[in-house]
């Protein structure tokens, strides 16, 4: 009897806590990325410290040897610090490796989620597709 | 020690469909007797909860006095039809305006509160908004208000729960999800309710009688999130995304 009941209750604060996802501070993830994710290795060549997200800017080669400049968006600044990822932790000239999702205009713009650094350290820059946005915004 | 855990749990958790308040530890109060809601509060986020999946910040344990559970907004049929006209490109936030109240409580940013014996300031960190709110118990708001995006606010205190009244807003800013508009008729009743485990219980209860069948509530659970203070966000710095967004109507 007992048994069931605090099974339905840890689901009830199972859901309180799944209400606390990751969220873009001003806007809808899924209107503007897709939920695929991609990687992208290349050199940080801009780095724009700025709310309400930041961005960097990396060359990617692709296959045919093309260097393409992609867009990755991030957390905002506040956000990024609390979570322990800092401005000086992107250093134009540094080549990183980054897991994102693509924007659905096709630009070469992604959500950035996990950056690897050149001394092997990872940390996120952005939320997990479907992490957020948020019930706020749905 | 599982059991023990479990029997908490049962307890905490039953006290909170009862409706009943066994919440009856001590709580930090003021100097005037009144329960000490001052400092930094946040309602959700990875700064507060870290990322999910990941076991980088210890689990907070279940509140003692958990928010309710977010229903669906009761538009009248018409409104509902017209809630279905807009898309995430419509938010009021993505162009960096006020995103009114309650919705501002669930923002994933930090805000503080600072109280004295005769008002109450909120200070948020999302998009710099700010709220001034007087203690009257006769709930009286100024007779010139022109419509605002935060509306007014005046509060006072029921017991040891602070309870804000906000009207006087205007009809741009959005409840919750996508399309939640709402008529200048719009009146938030606010409730504040610091429990014993350092976390405040917000409640709103929303009407709006042009547009909704009946009270909507809402509501969130506030924690103080660790070594944060509330910083400056100038949303409209880089806003690249309102141009990102390319969506069907």
């Amino acid at each position: 009897m007992k048994t069931p009941k605090l099974r339905t209750l840890l689901a009830a604060y199972a859901g309180l806590i799944l209400t606390a996802v990751p969220v873009l501070a001003h806007h809808s993830f899924a209107a503007e990325y897709e939920s695929k994710e991609i990687t992208l290795t290349g050199v940080i060549t801009k780095v724009e410290w700025t709310n309400p997200h930041i961005y960097f800017y990396i060359d990617v080669k692709d296959a045919s040897g093309t260097v393409v400049n992609w867009a990755v968006e991030g957390y905002p600044p506040n956000t990024l610090k609390r979570t322990g990822f800092t401005r000086d932790d992107l250093k134009v000239g540094d080549t990183v490796t980054v897991t994102a999702y693509r924007a659905k205009d096709s630009a070469d713009r992604v959500a950035g989620r996990e950056i690897t650094f050149p001394n092997g350290g990872k940390k996120f820059a952005g939320p997990a597709a479907g992490g957020g946005p948020p019930s706020d915004y749905k | 020690m599982t059991i023990h855990l479990a029997r908490l749990l049962t307890i905490a958790a039953l006290s909170a469909c009862l409706g009943l308040s066994q919440d009856s530890k001590p709580i930090p109060r003021t100097a005037n007797g009144k329960p000490d809601l001052s400092g930094v509060w946040q309602g959700g986020g990875v700064s507060l909860y870290g990322e999910p999946g990941l076991s980088k910040r210890p689990a907070a344990p279940p509140p003692v006095n958990p928010p309710p559970k977010r229903e669906p907004v009761p538009y009248q049929s018409w409104a509902e039809t017209k809630t279905k006209t807009f898309t995430a490109a419509d938010d009021p936030t993505l162009a960096c305006l006020l995103p009114g109240v309650p919705r501002i409580t669930s923002m994933p940013m930090p805000f503080e509160i600072v109280q004295t014996p005769k008002e109450i300031v909120i200070a948020y960190e999302s998009f710099h908004a700010f709220r001034i709110i007087p203690i009257n118990d006769k709930l009286q708001h100024p007779n010139d208000l022109v419509p605002t995006w935060m509306g007014d606010s005046v509060a006072r205190w029921d017991g040891d729960t602070l309870v804000v009244d906000v009207t006087g807003f205007n009809d741009k800013t959005w409840l919750s999800g996508t399309g939640s508009f709402h008529s200048e008729d719009l009146h938030v009743v606010e409730r504040f309710k610091l429990n014993s485990d350092d976390t405040i219980t917000y409640t709103a209860t929303v009407t709006d009688p042009k547009v909704l069948t009946k009270p909507w509530t809402t509501g969130a659970l506030l924690r103080r999130p660790a070594n944060t203070r509330v910083e400056e966000y100038e949303c409209i710095e880089n806003n690249q995304d309102a141009a990102h967004m390319h969506l069907k109507k």
